[in-house]
């Protein structure tokens, strides 16, 4: 167990002017991304690593924690004012939201969400804290076996639950997989898939795969449905005296918030779901559980609530199997494990033995950015509410300039460009075509960690599979993995047969 | 926030432009990149990033470190082969990549395609154990309970620990299960939690010294390590073998001598510097050096050599054709 001079230390090092300045830079910058319609969060991750590499480790991770906290609490203001979410997440929002603000009170729409996002972050943070350690001292006591097992029944699910159909999920992770195994057999030191470039000799880069498939790809979509609609119309904050929140409004809103950060951590903690499925969920029952739910729709400020608050709450809980196991569950996590690997640390339950300073650090900051995201949302409302206004053809050639000079300031060359400009067509496909990033990012991600596992798993048992009696979690994961296989394939095979005998 | 995407936004715009017409005389004038050829969080790596921050002191420009893991070191020291930045992308690792790599793998370089600018650590590498194995922690009593136990299983990390542990299990008449790990960070969870039996370690067992969570057996260095001196060294467990390793700054062939020359004085301060002496004497437990180009050159020469001998004296690489 940490000891209470470690985490009371580890606030300190977090309360520090530096420290709060850097996360209050990453909840400015990723609210001012949230804010603008088309930017989301694993935008605004992938082009700032490249900014995070000449920070320390800490302040690295900090800063991006901080972006993408300030970017689910961003979204809302663009849901609420513009009718159009800043991120998928933000959808249900936009139910409530902007009737609320059409009906003459924009401010305090904002504010519920605002409550809303802060709250649902916060608690969802606290429960991380609690629930991790524990976590990762057992995981701790994992050998290759259970490792192999694990990783092996996170990707299916993964592919299972992210949505979409079971063999497209499949198929972006195998995509994943495939790209993963790039470079240096880890045995023998032969050669695979390089093509007999240098360049992939320690695997596809990471930073041109992750800009390319999700920012600059983004970009191209964005553009694409640029062409077809054109401008909107911002809701302004006008001086409407019904227009604030008053705390007996607010108290009304808190059972639902509370409710909906439940939902929201739940379906954070299991890999694969997203904030999207948590806001949607939420916003769901909260209707459902209303004594009005036909006031839902209308500009009901419990909806408003209910949305944000599953929405914050889901980030941090996604950090569980991250810190917990090592696997990242969602496309943020995935790419801060790329930040953390730039930065030389094995994110997972080593963190806890080998880095537990700063793994605490890291906790006691992303309490600090919660707080710091209600000051700024609270105090910046104004602001932000201008920013929506920014119109698309300024923001994506910014966007896709940041993109390549991010790839060459780190010094990738031509090679890395031409990379990048590979993978946004690659991610531009993903993305029309609904094939999963989630799947196909983590799989990337974790091939290198699965195959060694799986690799040592053989050679230790000698192959023989019985190995698995004397391991009852790996079998566990095994038998799990076999029967989630089974009850995807029979699912998609159901819906195709009901939609094949509805067009018939 | 907006400065630092403003800068970036000039910095790479005039990275763009081109910077290659460098001058040779203010060397460095530019970020210098430290090639680590392991994992994150390994012994090698630890010691890079306080290194880098020294050089960062004394030659005025921010160096920063890049992971290029794989094949014992060998995939950074190809991608470095190939490199004409003079200098701005070193590596820092260790020296049986270049005296054993060539040998064991088809490597794209070969020990004469870089200059070595400086040694400045003596490796401690060594074989380890967990506690409270079956055979205690003693080298002999190891040898007696795998003889007895076939399928006693070795974890490996680089070609060269590869061949001696072949070597070994030739001489003992051992049938070991050889199983691969990424660096350090991989290594110490596999004898940690008891699942594989022993292993090389190129410098992780420094930080369980103090904890005795991982007894050393064998010696990889000439002499005793400084901080385990009770476990033999190879020559004296009977092994004629001298795996000693250096830990060495390197850059391509093609390098300027003013350049070789600015670095190689960088790094001499650095072997005088508080905090790489600290790192490396204190936490990985290696001692510090200062050994010229002219001194590592001749001895990985020797290495070399001798290395190849021993190849065909087992009659090929071992784990080549498997």
């Amino acid at each position: 167990m940490p000891e209470l001079s470690a985490i009371t230390g580890a606030f300190g090092d977090a309360l520090t002017l530096h420290s709060i300045s850097v996360i209050l830079g990453g909840v400015l910058l990723g609210y001012l991304v949230g804010v603008i319609p088309g930017l989301n969060r694993s935008v605004a991750i992938a082009i700032a690593i490249p900014l995070t590499f000449y920070m320390s480790a800490y302040a690295a991770i900090a800063f991006l924690i901080g972006l993408s906290k300030g970017t689910a609490a961003g979204s809302a203001v663009s849901a609420i004012l513009l009718n159009t979410p800043g991120e998928p997440s933000s959808a249900a929002t936009c139910l409530d939201g902007y009737p609320m603000a059409k009906n003459g009170q924009p401010r305090k729409a904002l504010k519920v969400g605002l409550l809303a996002s802060v709250i649902g972050d916060l608690l969802s943070t606290l429960l991380l804290i609690a629930v991790v350690i524990p976590f990762a001292s057992v995981a701790l006591k994992f050998g290759p076996y259970e490792l192999a097992a694990i990783l092996i029944f996170a990707l299916v699910f993964i592919a299972g639950m992210a949505g979409g159909s079971f063999l497209k999920g499949m198929a972006a992770g195998g995509m994943g997989v495939i790209l993963g195994t790039v470079g240096l057999d880890p045995e023998t030191g032969a050669m695979r898939l390089t093509f007999g470039f240098a360049e992939l000799m320690e695997g596809v880069p990471i930073l041109p795969l992750v800009i390319g498939t999700l920012a600059l790809s983004e970009m191209f979509v964005q553009l694409d449905e640029y062409r077809r609609t054109k401008g909107g119309s911002s809701v302004r904050l006008g001086h409407n005296p019904d227009d604030d929140l008053s705390y007996g409004e607010f108290k009304k809103t808190l059972p639902t918030i509370f409710k909906s950060t439940g939902v929201g951590a739940f379906v954070g903690a299991l890999p694969g779901l997203g904030p999207s499925v948590g806001s949607f969920m939420a916003y769901g029952l909260a209707k459902r559980g209303s004594k009005d739910p036909h006031s839902f729709g209308k500009g009901n400020p419990n909806g408003i609530a209910a949305a944000e608050a599953a929405d914050n709450a889901v980030i941090p809980a996604s950090y569980i199997p991250l810190f917990g196991l090592g696997i990242p569950g969602s496309v943020s996590a995935a790419l801060l494990v790329g930040a953390f690997m730039i930065h030389g640390i094995q994110v997972g339950p080593l963190m806890l033995r080998d880095h537990p300073q700063m793994l605490f650090t890291i906790f006691a900051g992303m309490v600090v950015a919660s707080l710091l995201m209600l000051a700024v949302g609270w105090y910046g409302l104004r602001i932000f509410a201008k920013v929506t206004n920014v119109p698309q053809n300024i923001v994506i050639p910014v966007v896709i300039f940041l993109c390549l000079a991010g790839i060459q300031v780190q010094g990738y060359g031509t090679f890395g460009l031409l990379t990048v400009f590979g993978f946004a067509i690659f991610g531009y496909f993903l993305k029309k075509h609904d094939y999963s990033f989630v799947t196909f990012l983590v799989a990337f991600i974790v091939t290198p960690m699965l195959e060694m596992n799986l690799r040592q798993s053989v050679i230790l048992s000698g192959g023989e599979i019985s190995i698995l009696l004397q391991r009852p979690i790996a079998l566990f994961f095994v038998v799990a993995t076999v029967l989630m296989m089974l009850h995807l394939a029979w699912s998609s095979y159901r819906t195709y047969r009901q939609r094949r005998s509805v067009s018939l | 926030m907006k400065k630092t995407l403003l800068s970036t936004a000039i910095l790479s715009a005039a990275l763009a432009v081109g910077m290659s017409t460098v001058q040779a005389s203010d060397f460095p004038n530019k970020p210098l990149t430290l090639v680590v050829g392991f994992g994150a969080g390994g012994s090698t790596d630890i010691q890079a990033r306080v290194l880098a921050n020294v050089l960062e002191d004394e030659l005025g420009q921010p160096v920063n470190v890049v992971n290029q893991p794989g094949a014992g070191g060998g995939i950074a020291l190809t991608r470095l082969a190939n490199n004409s930045d003079e200098g701005y992308t070193f590596a820092f690792g260790t020296s049986m990549t270049i005296t054993y790599g060539p040998l064991a793998t088809e490597t794209a370089y070969q020990l004469d395609d870089f200059r070595y600018v400086a040694g400045v650590t003596l490796g401690q590498s060594a074989i380890v154990t967990g506690e409270d194995r079956p055979f205690g922690d003693s080298w002999e009593s190891l040898v007696e309970f795998a003889r007895e136990n076939p399928g006693t299983s070795y974890a490996t990390q680089t070609a060269l620990d590869r061949m001696i542990i072949e070597y070994i299990s030739q001489k003992e008449g051992l049938d070991l299960r050889i199983v691969p790990t990424a660096g350090g960070a991989g290594m110490a969870p596999l004898i940690l939690s008891g699942d594989v039996d022993f292993a090389y370690s190129g410098g992780t067992h420094s930080g369980y010294a103090e904890s005795g969570e991982m007894p050393v057996l064998l010696s990889l260095a000439e002499e005793r390590l400084v901080a385990f001196p009770d476990a033999p060294s190879m020559q004296e467990a009977g092994y004629d073998i001298n795996p000693a390793e250096i830990r060495v700054v390197m850059v391509p062939k093609n390098t300027p001598d003013a350049h070789v020359e600015r670095l190689a004085e960088a790094l001499e301060a650095a072997t005088q510097d508080e905090r790489f002496i600290e790192i490396t004497e204190e936490r990985i437990l290696m001692p510090v050096v200062y050994l010229s180009e002219d001194e590592v050159t001749q001895t990985l020469t020797e290495q070399t050599e001798s290395y190849k001998a021993l190849i065909e004296e087992l009659g090929g690489v071992p784990g080549a054709n498997e």
